[in-house]
């Protein structure tokens, strides 16, 4: 299928790579079908999911474990279910960011990744209950990985 | 702000049409069974705040391959 996108332009996509959002995102329950677009030259690291129904929305996410190599999102009982699987470390986690000018001033939000489950391409985003983690991560928090710890 | 307690069981009424009940308090969490009409709306507040950061990260105020240059700076990634 052809789909128009925020940041590549009309690309080719294979319609069996779409994810579900049952629920949709948070303040956007009405967008229920994205792509997962990487970057070119992020290595994975930078992506976004792509509105399928709205071409100039899309929400640029990151790999929380890149960020943080000791992330561990914990999915409640309920969550777990409605994903369909048995652990929280089956499951893929993506990180939005909010793109700040200057970029330095970007956050990314920890507490609410986008769960995805990549044999059934069903996703959702949660509320993480444990953790500690925030909505708005200053980008500047991670990289230096001994001196992060305040979080 | 009225600050009031309640046991395990114990219920409050707000206005004529909403009661809430506290089920348990385990470990810091409260349980709690709120009857009210469907015309009423309740959220979790984080909610709000979730949806007000995804509102903020729909519309960037920058060009998200600038971040590329941020990341390999910190050296995030091995």
């Amino acid at each position: 299928m052809r789909l128009k996108t925020k940041y590549f332009g009309e690309i080719e996509c294979q319609e069996e790579d779409m994810l579900r959002f049952p629920n949709g995102l948070f303040g956007f329950e009405e967008e229920r079908d994205f792509f997962l677009l990487p970057f070119e030259g992020s290595e994975g690291t930078l992506l976004c999911f792509q509105s399928v129904s709205t071409p100039t929305l899309a929400f640029v996410a990151m790999n929380p474990f890149s960020l943080k190599p000791d992330y561990a999102p914990v999915l409640t009982a309920e969550e777990l279910k409605a994903m369909e699987a048995e652990r929280s470390e089956d499951l893929c986690y993506y990180a939005l960011c909010v793109v700040r000018s200057p970029v330095a001033d970007s956050t990314v939000n920890l507490r609410c990744p986008v769960v995805v489950n990549d044999q059934t391409r069903r996703a959702v985003q949660v509320i993480l209950e444990s953790g500690g983690y925030h909505m708005h991560h200053l980008l500047s928090e991670f990289g230096r990985k001994e001196e992060a710890a305040s979080c | 702000m009225l600050i009031l307690q309640r046991k395990e069981g114990e219920s409050l009424l707000i206005g004529d049409d909403v009661e809430i009940t506290v089920l348990s308090v385990e470990s810091g969490r409260a349980r709690l069974a709120i009857q009210a009409p469907r015309s009423v709306t309740i959220l979790r507040s984080e909610l709000k705040v979730a949806a007000q950061t995804n509102r903020e990260a729909a519309d960037e105020e920058a060009s998200p391959l600038e971040l590329l240059g941020v990341l390999k700076e910190q050296g995030g990634k091995e």
